[in-house]
């Protein structure tokens, strides 16, 4: 059966630790976890992922900056991306999409929303 | 030598008796014939009618064979309606069946990422000895997994005569600083120690005269503090069975996580001696 790579792009240790566990409940999954966008960068540069999920306010590099430099990026180009979004955020939601995000969760996250969105975009039942 | 036929007698009858003689002979054999003749039209008749009802019976017998089979394919029908009846029966089992463990699957995940939730929260809560972050997990815990958007944190004052905001999202700060112990909703909570939550479908437009929730926070029996979420995030209109169980983990953690914190601070983050903690063995 084939393994999925997935990086978790996110600021807040508690909503990092929050996705970890709920990625663990789709199979085959191996999660890696970054603190900002340019250490998501770093590791974006040292490994294949087959799917990125980042949140957009984060210090040092945003989520909105980093979907740029994936979508240049030769390898990631095509990697499915799911942006963590807060409520009012209706122009950075807009925004993530238009330049090259997949899907959207809004906060406060749900584990089996979070859960149905990585199935679908990875395409695994 | 040849002879000639003798010659008819005689007749000594009259003539008129021989005439009367034949016209009865004549008469005679005209009713035989007429009568043979209906015996033949009868006979005729009669095989007609014998080779009709041949036919007829002929017919009856193919009906009663086909009918025989009508009866054989009716009974089969039956047989299979009963079959499939049972079939349905046992799918729509099946089905119930199904739906009840992708009900329960359904159900053990999101009690699984509740307890997930809460584990992350509690660890989050107590990762660290440092005030401020102690302060900044108490408000991710109610940004990020309660979905309020607009609070206050309430801490006793020291005088012991008020309430005083320790940190607040979306609230005017020169408004609600400071309040009376015993003002309001958060002194009814404050003074009762129960949690005052709001039930409704309208958590988002909530204010602070009415806020969505107060939750007293403890510090073992005593209440130290109330925590008001004014209102929530627009996509979180009510509260969820899990934030009943973030609200018992934040009156039961948060204050203890930021007194700890201050104390370690107080104390210049040093840990206290062994022969502070020998004395309180068993």
């Amino acid at each position: 059966m084939a393994e999925y790579a997935c990086l978790i792009i996110e600021d807040s240790p508690m909503m990092r630790q929050l996705l970890v566990f709920a990625l663990a409940r789709v199979r085959n999954l191996r999660v890696t976890e970054a603190d900002d966008g340019v250490d998501g960068l770093r590791k974006l540069a040292n490994a294949r992922f087959d799917l990125i999920v980042t949140d957009i306010n984060m210090p040092i590099m945003d989520g909105l900056k980093l979907i740029r430099r994936v979508r240049t990026d030769p390898v990631h180009k095509d990697t499915p991306i799911i942006v963590i979004t807060t409520e009012g955020a209706q122009e950075d939601r807009h925004r993530a999409l238009q330049l090259g995000a997949n899907a959207y969760i809004t906060k406060p996250i749900q584990a089996p929303q979070v859960i149905a969105k990585v199935k679908e975009l990875l395409g695994v039942p | 030598m040849s002879s000639a036929p003798p010659a008819p007698p005689r007749s000594d009858r009259p003539p008129s008796f021989n005439k009367e003689r034949d016209e009865f002979i004549q008469t005679f054999f005209n009713k035989g014939a007429r009568f043979t003749q209906e015996l033949l039209r009868e006979n005729e008749l009669l095989n007609q009618q014998i080779g009709e009802l041949e036919a007829d019976n002929a017919a009856m017998r193919l009906q009663i064979k086909s009918d025989q089979a009508i009866r054989e394919l009716l009974t089969k029908i039956t047989e299979l309606e009963t079959e499939k009846a049972q079939l349905l029966s046992e799918v729509r089992e099946v089905e119930a069946k199904s739906s009840a463990v992708e009900m329960t699957y359904s159900e053990v995940e999101t009690e699984l990422a509740n307890l997930a939730g809460l584990y992350v929260a509690s660890r989050q809560l107590h990762s660290t000895m440092n005030v401020s972050s102690a302060v900044r997990q108490v408000k991710e815990i109610l940004e990020q997994l309660v979905g309020a958007k607009t609070y206050a944190i309430f801490f006793l004052s020291d005088d012991a005569t008020s309430l005083v905001r320790i940190a607040s999202r979306g609230l005017d700060d020169s408004e609600t600083g400071r309040m009376d112990l015993h003002a309001g909703l958060v002194g009814k909570v404050f003074s009762s120690g129960t949690a005052v939550i709001a039930e409704d479908g309208n958590l988002p437009s909530r204010h602070e005269a009415d806020p969505a929730a107060c939750i007293p926070l403890r510090i073992a029996d005593r209440v130290v503090g109330v925590i008001v979420i004014v209102a929530t995030l627009e996509q979180k209109a009510r509260f969820l069975p899990v934030d009943y169980e973030f609200f018992k983990l934040l009156s039961g953690h948060a204050a203890s996580a930021i007194v700890a914190a201050r104390l370690f601070a107080d104390a210049d983050r040093q840990v206290p001696g062994i022969e502070s903690f020998l004395e309180h063995g068993v």
